[in-house]
Order: structure tokens, then sequence, then C-alpha cells
């Protein structure tokens, strides 16, 4: 449709908003309400412009102007919002007159007389959209000499959002992100007329997702508790870069100032988290700034840790790796390494002769799907997703597009401003389709309340569950209809009608994708009935690894020559290890073992468990400090960029190597950032210096066959199940707004299960699970089944079932650690 | 089927109540002691329209009847009945829905709840009437929250019918289906707006929705739903009792029937009047009403609060109530709720009064009806009245107001922004002399004294 904003014509799909016909013709208007991803709903009044469109008479022409001969336009009597207004063939927008701007100027005015003068103090300052449009639409002086309502100030909603109620000018953002994004509907506003104000009906605000609305909120209403105060909005450092808490690779935004990270955003990456990131990325980066962080590499004399050079420390371990053959060497990075520090581990492993090189955790099965990958443009635009797990723990952004997904709209056309600021297909108070959506889950999962169907099958049972799937599928095809035993029938967890339905509607969907991870990754029986279940109905797979990198890692083949020498095994065999950013010796039996090795090097944030045993300690670079790059679940190539952070002398394992290379006095691959690239260029056909900020999909021509070898599995017959977890359980402690919110990391059971080990709600406790110690803090849920206690995972404690000795549950009389 | 072309009377309509052809049809029984019962209702007439339209004609000709009628909706935006019963689409399997909207918050309108009170059954046979012909099985009345008395017989009217099979499953004998939920308002006057009422009845809160889409399109649930006022469904049941012919022989040009006028103010004798649309302002307030009382009357709101107030003179006393005559006199006839403004009551006073209703009201989804006339314009009504006003108050009070006027999200703030317009327009040297003595030109408040 043609349509005419002041003096550019262009052309616009049916369907789109005036103000994105505005916006896209190099024009503006002010808004407040209206938020990209999110309903238009002409609240807030800024947008108003005079819009006029041409009629048709009876017989459908165009009813013409006597004196031009052109189609005569008829203006609207009134202003129209442009938000919540169709573009219309031939329709001409005035954004410019005196009328226009009268009313700008009105409607700034209007916004301004309740809102408090608090500038000077609020954390808004500079990135404020109320003072940004003030200043170009506003009148200047007020003409109000009223006193202003005055309402709570400093309302903690949550240990992570502060809410200043005086300043919210009431565009809804926040209200409408909760029920329309993650649908957890827990704001609203209360009151009405001048009086109203946001508040919620819950204690805090229960959902994953909540400080995006710190991010939509137009003023300094909604604020990111761990930043407040800390810095001017035009002082802050940012820089763009990917998440790297979970595998979802998800843009953000790192704020800094003086060295120290302040706040994280979200970054708009279309394709992967469009605008949101889950809490526990935005929330977790106190730890960087820990104040116990170390910040030079450390030798053991006389049994204390002393700080010297790199070019000392590299020394140092050179000279006691060269009396060692290479099968006695192990090295271990966490899963959470860029591909530089892959291929520098490599190279290094390579060059000490080593086949013990491994990255960790690692599950059983690949993280790489062997056919019809999903992308998480796939999930959410699937009419089918079985989900098998808890992937609001795991990768939360996948939650949020299973949502798009369940409201049936396909993401956005891109315009020459960016994303559509008024998506009219969006709705308030969507009506989610539910029946595309399937989850299996061995305990309730949150998921479940948004699922058309909920399955929860008995814990450890994911291989029997596919199998089970499987036979159902297969009747489907033959003849003789189905068979299934009792044990299968257990294993579905749910009758045998809705298993048939799902696998119905599987097969039936355009675009079905299966959807899972950690539980199922932890056996390989699993992992192969479930691949050979999305073969049967036809479904494209997204696999979640444990963490960040672990496809990449996976991918770029950082992984040992023979099962052995895997890790945790390693451990056991090798007499000298080099251990980056893992912590094993939380396993006492571990931490016997590691006191009898030759030599231990560890290359971490903090003196850890592990590092209080070491010969040395190598100063690590947090995810935010390095330069890189990571692998998502998609397989999409994606950029981290180092914020200026004052680390000390730390450095990534890039780094380390670099260092070992040169008292080697080797050239090694992977010495610097861009040695390592040059070999990633050249094995993916991919240029991490050039991957820009959405990145790349990696889809080789050829299947991608895994390099690295499947490490054993065992079955575990368990009696606690680890779960994911959306914090991570490593860094909780020193990230203090989200330990408070979380109350520490819990160990949830039922209540016959708690009154058995004589426990209650909200106790302090220890206990020694698959051998490593954990300490959590009680949570009797009567969601949780029976004779089972779920744990959030650590990367020392890979998803899935795991054996604790009860006898070992002790009350923790010490208070769990606060630092930084 | 009536022809209105045809009708000899159309020629000579009917527009007063003087005319002896007129007579008071949904009003005769409010005030008769036991008038809200069943026996009452049946042995005074009562179910024999919605007998013949469920027995004697289909959904589309009962839909045509209302056209032919002219009937236009009686809550105030006066859209054609008919019309609005002709948006719903097709039956497609998914729920329909009537709802009634008996919010009755104008004020100066009371006429809706003596009929909720004395002749609920004159509604209840209105919506099956209105069920059948937009083929939906199930109504909703929402009774403003204030309307105890109101609900408490609204509900046992209901009860009444369903033991006497005019409701449920097959009503009156036929193998129609129609039931009644009555929901109680929570004091909301924005909830009398259809989309905000929808979202009421719904549990969400009552603020507006956007339209398009509109509620035959999306309604209540998102299901195809029709909204009418209470006195246009018991008008509906003398349509179909006396033809649409008959409806039509009375009232003007554009605005045809009979029509519950209400008159509140120092009158010697307000309340509800039924008269044929036509009827002149005079008729009203002199006639029936007995005129000002204890002095003269310098204005009058001509359909309730949010309709722009009139001065007391000739050419708007003899005006005919009828919705094209007070459009094209700069104002509105709503609902046909005349207040009577007395000479000696300060404007500025009045229209604080008025102001200070639509900021206790206002949503506050808005910008401009939130700041606007929510805050800022009832305080500065409060500095005028405190002796503390300028005459540039009064400029920057236009202003706001003309700001507000046009640009809020719904229909609410013009109602508060144009009857100050026209306060200022008309009355414009009351607001005067307070800025310019510090006090208001009357002050008389204590007519309810007797």
């Amino acid at each position: 449709m043609k349509v005419t904003v002041n003096d550019v014509s262009m052309d616009f799909p049916q369907g789109t908003s005036v103000i994105d016909a505005i916006f896209a013709a190099g024009y503006d208007v002010p808004y407040f309400c209206s938020q990209e991803y999110m309903s238009p709903i002409g609240a807030c009044r800024m947008c108003l412009a005079r819009i006029g469109a041409p009629r048709k008479d009876r017989e459908g022409n165009w009813i013409l102007d006597e004196e031009s001969g052109e189609p005569k336009i008829f203006y609207f009597p009134n202003m129209m919002a442009t938000c919540t207004t169709q573009v219309m063939e031939g329709m001409v927008v005035d954004t410019l007159s005196e009328d226009v701007k009268n009313i700008q100027g009105g409607m700034v005015e209007f916004t301004l007389i309740n809102h408090p003068l608090d500038c000077p103090v609020c954390d808004k300052g500079g990135a404020c959209e109320l003072q940004d449009r003030a200043y170009e639409y506003g009148t200047g002086l007020s003409r109000f000499d009223f006193d202003k309502r005055h309402q709570e100030k400093h309302h903690p909603l949550s240990e992570l959002i502060t809410l200043d109620r005086e300043r919210c000018i009431h565009c809804k953002r926040c209200v409408r992100y909760f029920e329309e994004v993650p649908g957890d509907s827990v704001l609203d506003f209360i009151e009405r007329g001048g009086h109203t104000y946001i508040g919620t009906l819950d204690d805090g605000l229960p959902s994953n997702f909540t400080g995006n609305i710190t991010d939509i909120c137009p003023v300094g209403a909604l604020l990111d508790t761990t930043s407040r105060f800390r810095g001017r909005n035009w002082e802050y450092q940012h820089t763009r870069s990917t998440g790297m808490d979970d595998a979802s690779g998800s843009a953000i935004m790192i704020d800094g100032r003086t060295g120290r990270i302040e706040r994280i955003k979200a970054a708009l990456h279309p394709d992967v988290n469009k605008t949101w990131i889950d809490d526990g990325t935005r929330f977790g980066h106190e730890y960087v700034n820990a104040e116990d962080r170390v910040r030079s590499p450390l030798i053991r004399r006389d049994g204390a840790l002393t700080p010297v050079t790199w070019e000392e420390a590299a020394a140092f371990i050179r000279d006691r790796l060269s009396g060692l053959s290479g099968k006695d060497i192990g090295i271990a990075l966490r899963a959470d390494a860029t591909l530089e520090e892959g291929i520098a581990a490599r190279a290094l492993a390579d060059a000490l002769g080593t086949g013990q090189l491994d990255h960790a955790p690692r599950p059983a099965a690949s993280v790489i799907p062997q056919q019809s990958p999903a992308t998480l443009t796939d999930l959410a635009t699937a009419d089918a997703i079985f989900v098998v797990g808890d992937v609001t723990e795991e990768v939360p952004i996948a939650d949020l597009r299973i949502k798009d997904a369940l409201k049936g709209v396909t993401p956005p056309a891109m315009m020459q401003h960016g994303v559509p600021i008024a998506d009219l297909r969006l709705k308030e108070h969507p009506v989610l389709q539910r029946e595309k959506l399937t989850v299996a889950a061995p305990y309730r999962v949150d998921l479940m309340k948004h699922a058309g169907r909920a399955m929860q099958y008995p814990a450890g049972g994911e291989a029997a569950l596919f199998q089970a799937l499987q036979a159902v599928a297969e009747a489907d095809d033959a003849e003789g209809g189905l068979r299934l035993d009792e044990a299968q029938r257990a294993g579905l967890g749910s009758s045998v009608e809705d298993a048939t339905a799902l696998v119905q509607r599987l097969r039936a969907a355009d675009n079905a994708v299966l959807v899972y991870g950690g539980f199922v990754l932890a056996s390989r029986e699993a992992a192969a009935a479930a691949a050979g279940f999305a073969k049967a109905v036809g479904a494209k797979v997204m696999i979640i690894g444990p963490m960040a990198n672990s496809y990449g890692l996976e991918l770029a083949g950082v992984g040992p020559s023979h099962a052995r020498y895997a890790y945790p095994d390693m451990l056991e065999g090798a007499r000298a290890l080099i251990l980056s950013n893992l912590d094993p010796a939380q396993d006492p039996d571990v931490r016997t073992q590691l006191e009898q090795k030759d030599f231990l090097v560890v290359h971490d944030l903090f003196i850890t468990e592990t590092a209080q045993l070491a010969d040395v300690v190598l100063p690590a670079k947090s995810v935010f400090e390095k330069d890189g790059t990571t692998v998502n679940l998609e397989g999409r190539f994606l950029g981290v960029h180092a914020a200026p952070i004052e680390g000390g002398e730390s450095e990534d394992f890039v780094g380390l190597v670099g260092a070992l290379g040169e008292a080697l006095g080797q050239r090694l691959e992977g010495r610097s950032v861009r040695s390592a690239r040059r070999v990633l260029r050249k094995r993916f056909e991919i240029d991490p210096a050039e991957l820009g900020p959405t990145g790349q999909l990696y889809r080789p021509k050829g299947r991608t066959t895994a390099k690295v070898t499947i490490r054993s599995s065992e079955a575990v017959d368990g009696n606690v199940l680890v779960t994911p977890s959306m914090l991570r359980i490593e860094y909780l402690h020193r990230n203090p707004h989200l330990n408070a919110l979380s109350g520490g990391p819990r160990l949830r059971m039922g209540p016959a299960d708690a009154a058995l080990n004589n426990v209650a709600d909200g106790d302090a406790v220890r206990l020694r699970v698959g051998g490593v110690v954990r300490r959590a803090t009680v949570c009797v849920d009567d969601k949780v089944p029976p004779g089972l206690m779920l744990l959030p995972t650590l990367p020392e404690q890979p998803i899935g079932l795991a054996r604790a000795d009860l006898s070992t549950l002790v009350r923790d009389e010490r208070e769990l650690e606060v630092a930084g | 089927m009536s022809d209105v072309a045809d009708a000899p009377e159309a020629a000579r309509p009917i527009t007063s109540r003087r005319d002896p052809r007129y007579e008071v049809v949904m009003y005769r029984h409010v005030g008769v002691d036991g008038a809200w019962k069943l026996d009452y209702y049946r042995s005074h007439g009562g179910y024999e329209a919605a007998t013949k339209a469920l027995t004697q004609m289909s959904p589309s000709q009962v839909i045509d009847e209302v056209k032919a009628s002219k009937l236009r909706g009686r809550g105030g935006a006066g859209f054609p009945t008919g019309l609005k019963w002709s948006f719903m689409p097709p039956v497609d399997g998914r729920q329909r829905l009537l709802v009634v909207n008996a919010d009755e918050s104008e004020p100066g309108s009371f006429k809706d709840r003596y009929i909720m009170e004395d002749d609920p059954h004159q509604l209840i046979e209105g919506m099956i009437i209105g069920c059948y012909a937009i083929q939906a099985t199930k109504a909703m009345i929402y009774i403003r929250g204030e309307y105890v008395k109101g609900y408490q017989r609204l509900v046992g009217a209901v009860r009444e019918a369903r033991e006497a099979g005019i409701l449920g499953k097959n009503v009156l004998g036929t193998e129609v289906e129609v039931d009644i939920t009555v929901h109680r308002g929570a004091g909301a006057y924005i909830c009398g707006e259809e989309t905000a009422l929808m979202n009421s009845l719904e549990g969400l809160r009552g603020n507006p929705r956007l339209k398009p889409p509109f509620p035959a399109q999306a309604g209540v649930y998102g299901l195809p739903t029709t909204i009418n006022n209470v006195t246009t469904m018991t008008s509906v049941v003398h349509i179909i009792t006396r033809g649409a012919h008959w409806f039509s022989s009375m009232g003007t040009e554009d605005s045809k029937g009979t029509k519950l006028y209400q008159i509140s103010g120092p009158v010697e004798r307000p309340g509800v009047y039924e008269l044929p649309m036509g009827a002149s302002f005079r008729e009203l307030i002199y006639d029936l009403a007995g005129g000002p009382k204890g002095g003269e009357a310098k204005g009058f709101f001509p359909g309730g609060s949010s309709t722009p107030p009139l001065p007391w003179t000739d050419e708007y006393l003899d005006m005919a109530m009828d919705y094209g005559s007070l459009a094209k006199a700069g104002s509105m006839l709503g609902t046909g709720g005349v207040i009577v403004i007395p000479k000696e009551k300060d404007i500025v006073d009045a229209m604080y009064n008025v102001v200070r209703f639509y900021a206790h009201e206002s949503c506050g989804k808005c910008t401009p009806c939130r700041e606007g006339i929510s805050t800022w314009l009832p305080k500065m009504y409060q500095k005028l009245l405190a002796g503390l006003g300028t005459r540039e108050d009064l400029d920057l009070m236009e202003e706001m107001v003309r700001n507000s006027r046009g640009t809020a999200f719904c229909p609410l703030a013009d109602a508060c922004a144009m009857p100050v317009q026209a306060s200022f327009k008309w009355f414009r040297d009351e607001y005067e002399f307070i800025v310019d003595n510090g006090r208001p030109m009357y002050t008389k408040n204590d007519w309810w004294e007797a």
C-alpha cells in the first residue's frame, strides 16, 4: 500500500502500523507504550499524528477532489494514535505541522506533571526515553505548579529489581511484557486514574525473566538493583558480547565503568534471544568484581601461594612437566571456554604429547544433532513441540521462543529502522495455542502449565520414554496395533492415548521440533532413542548442551584420544594436571587423589578447593573479559568480546598457552587469539573476526561427525536427580543479589522424605551426592516425587541421576559464605 | 410486516406527550407495588412479544423489524440497534453473547434503575427477543454494583423465569435456548464503556479496549458479542408487540420511538418521564417537571453530565430532544438526562463538581485523561475556588481541555472536556468574576433544603 509520510512516499505491506511507516520513511514520532516484540496498545497518546486517506464510493471508485482530480484525502476528525492504526492505500500522514507539534508538546507536558524531578539521582538519566522525548518534543517549562502525587519510592519488587512508583509513566510495558513474553502475569496496575501504581499480588516476582523490564521501562521506575547507583549511563563503556551462562548464545551488552562490570543488559539478536535475556545471565555478574579474585600467577613455596610473574610461572611449569611423558599429563577446560581456548588447549596437548585432553562437563552423548538440527527460529515457528526436560532452567531463552510458537505469530520482517515498533499482529492477553506443546520431565516443571500435554515420567527413564514412544510411532504405521507392556506403559509418564496423540501431532506437523538436554544426554541409550524417535516422526532436533560452548568444543574436537583419558577419569591416571575453571576437589575422594599428584596447575578466577592443593595457580579471565568465539546450541558461531574490566594479570587459556609456549620455546597454534582463529578459519571456513553481531550458523554440507570420543556411561540408579539451573551455582555465593533471591542452592524433596531424613523446610544442610560434597537449603515441595531429591547442577556434578548416601545428610551450621 | 413509508401517520409524527395518540408503554408498571413479579407481568401481557418473535418470526425478521423501527441505542451513543445486531458474524459454532449494559453511571441518568427494580421482566423479555435475533444462547446483564435493589429484583426475576420455563433450554416451550447471568460491577463509571465493560466481565481491569476489533467480531472472551443498553432492550419488546411502524410513527426524522427522559436538579417534580422523541425541553422541564424551583435557571445539561451544557434560552428550551437537533446545537442527547443548573449556583463550583466525577472515574490508561482530566484539571478548579486563580489560569484550562479532547484513548476525556469547554463558552463571565474577585459570583448551595 502506498503511504505518504510528510514528503516521502513508500510502499508497505497490509497490516503495517502507521508508526512503523513513519519511522521507515525516516521521520519519527515520540512513543512510550509501544515496544518491539510486544503488543501495541495506544495508551500513552504520544504518537498522535494527523492522518487522512482517500475513500471509495459505492461503485468502488476513488472519490476525487474536484479541483485536482486526484483522490480526495479525507482526514480523520481527530488525531490518530499511529501505533494502533493500520496503513491504508493512499494514506497521508502528517507529523510535522503545527497542530501535531502542539499536541506532542501537550502530551509531554501531561506526562511530566506527576513525574518527579529525580533526574539528578535517577539511574536512568542519560539513557531515559522520557528525558529524550521531553527534550525533542516538549515545550520547555512546565506550567504545573501543584503538588505532584507521592507514592512509594525504591520499593523492592524483588531482590533484583527496585521500583520507584512516582517515576512510572504508566506505559504498561512491564505489565504486558510479563503477560506476553514469559507468560508469567506477575505485575499489574492497581487503583485507577491518577492514583494508579504498579504492584504485584505475589511475594516478589516469580519468573526467570524479570530483569527484562529494567531494559524496557522507558524511565527510571524499574531499575536493576545490582547496578543501582553504580554509575551514570554516559560513563559506562558498553561492550556487546555473547552470554556464556548457558548454551543459548544470547546477545548481551556489558556495561563497565572504571574497570568493573556494573550491569548486563540484553542486546538485540532477532534470531536468538530477540531483546530478552534470563535473570541468571543478567544479574549473575557480581562474582567478576569479587575481592578475592586471583590477580596474579601464584607458585606454592613453603606451603604458601606466592605471587610471581607469568614468565616465572610458565618456566616453573615447563620445568616440572619436562620429566613427564605425554600419558602422564592431563588437561581439562570448563565447557564454557571459547573455541580459541579449545584450539590452544589442543595445541598444548599436542606439544606435550598427551591425548588426555577434555572439556567438562561433557555428557555421555553428543550435543550435536546428527540430523535435522533446529534453530531457535524453527522452534519459534514450530507447530508441534516436544520438550523433554526443564528448558526454562536449562536454556531459558528456548522457553521464550517456545512461547512465541504458542502465540502463533511468526517473527516480524525487519524494517528500515529494524524491528517493527508496533507489530499489530500482537495482541494483549494472547491466548496460547497450548495444544502445540508437550512437555515431559521427571518432576513438575513450570513450562507444563503452558503445555497442552504434560508427561511426568520416572527419573532416569528417558530411554524407556523414547523407546515406548518409538513403539507407539511404529504401531501408528504397522497393522497390528499397539502393544505396550506394563513397564513401557509406566515409562511413558502419561496415558497411551496421550502418547498416540503426541506422535500423531508430531507426524502431522509441518514443522515439528524435539528439544532435549541433560537428562537425555546422560545416557547414550536415551540419546540414541531420542534421535531415532525424532527421525520416526520427522521432527527437527534441538539438543541443549550443559554449558555455553559445549557444542563448539565438541565440534572442534577438544577431547581425549581414548575413553579412559576423558575427564574426570584422567584425574585418576594422570600424574600432572592442568585444570582450567574446574574444581573437582569438592569430592573428598578426588581431593585425596589430587594430593598425590606430582604436579597440579589450576587456572581459575578464585582460590577454589582444588586451587588450595595446586602447585601453581594462574589467574583466569571471566567470560566477560575474553575475546573469542562460542557456538550455541543451534550451531551458530558467535563472537565473545572483552569488556574493559580490570582483572589484574588474568589471562584466558589462550594467554596461558601463549605464556607456556614461550617458555617451551615453541610457536604453538593458539598462542594468541589470532593464531587460534587461523585454525578455526581453515577448519570451519568461518572467519571469527568477521562474524558480526548476528554470528553465523554452521551447517556443513556433509554430516557433522562428532570428533570426540564417546565417554563411557553407566546407568545410575540414583536417589538424587541433579537438575538444570538458570543460576550458576558455582558462583551463586558470590552473586549476593541472586543468592538472596534464591536462598542459595535448594535441595528439593517431598514432605515424606523430609520427615524420613529429619530435616525441615529452610534447613541449611550438607549432603554428599555422587561423591561431591554439596551445601544446600532444604525446600519441601510436594510436587517432588517420593524417594527422590532434586539438586541443581554444578560443572563438577552434571545433570542426571546421582547416588547420595543419605547418612551424610546433616545440618550445616556454617552460613553459606558470601564474598565480594 | 409493517412498511414505514406507507404508514398513514408518517406525515404527522407524534412528538409530544400531549398528543392523544401517545401512550406510555415502557414505564407503565414502574411505581406499582409488586409489578416486578412474574404473575403481575404475565397478567399484563407479559412475554407475548417474545412468544410472537420466537414462534412467528425468524431471527433475521426480528432484526429487520428492529431496523425498520429505526430504534437507536438508548445508552447514549445512539447507534442504530438493528444495524448493530446485523454486525454479528454468521453462526459458526462459537458461543454468541448478548450483554446488557446496566452500568448506568452517567450522572443524571437513572432511567434503567426503575426498570430493573420495578419491571425486570420487561428487560428479560427484551433480552430473549434480542438473543433470538442475534442467535445467542447466553446473555449477561452487567449491573452497576451500587444498584443493590435492582440486582436483587433482577436475580429474583431471572429465577422466576427459569422456573417457569421462560429461560433455559426451551424458552416458552420452543427450541430456543437462552439463559441470563446477572453480574455486578464494582463502582467504575468507565465500565459503562462497552469495551471496558467486557474487560470487567472477564475479570480484567476495567480499561477500554482498542476498536477494531468490534465486539461483534471479538467481544467477551473473544466471542461474537452484542452490547445494548437496558432500555434499548425494553424498546424492542414494544416494537415487536406493536410493530416497527408504530415505533417510527413517533419521533423526528432521525430519532424515532418512545424514550425515557430524566430530569434532576432543583425542579418541582424531578424524575423519569417517558416521552416520544422530538418532545421539547420545555415540555419536559415545565409541563411535566413543573419548572425550576426556588428561582431561575441559567442553563441545563441536556443528556447527562457528559453532554455540553446549554444556556437557558427559548432557542434551546424549545428545541426537540432528539439526536440531530442537539448535535447541531453543539451538544448531545446522550441518555436524555436533563440536569438543571439554577441561576444562583456558581458555574465554576458546579463544573468543579462535574470535573471531580470524571477525575475520580478516569481509568488511568492514557496520559491526557490520567494526568489532564484526573490530576491537573481538578486542581485548577480548586485553585479558582480558593480565590487564587488568574486570567492566565483560565487560558491554561482552556488549552488543557483542548489538548484532552480527541486525543485520549476513549471518550471519557471528551465527556469531561466538552462540558468544560461549553461552560467557558456560555458562562465565561463567572470564570472571569472568580479570578478577578477571588470569590464566586454566586454562592447559594442549599437547594436540597426545604
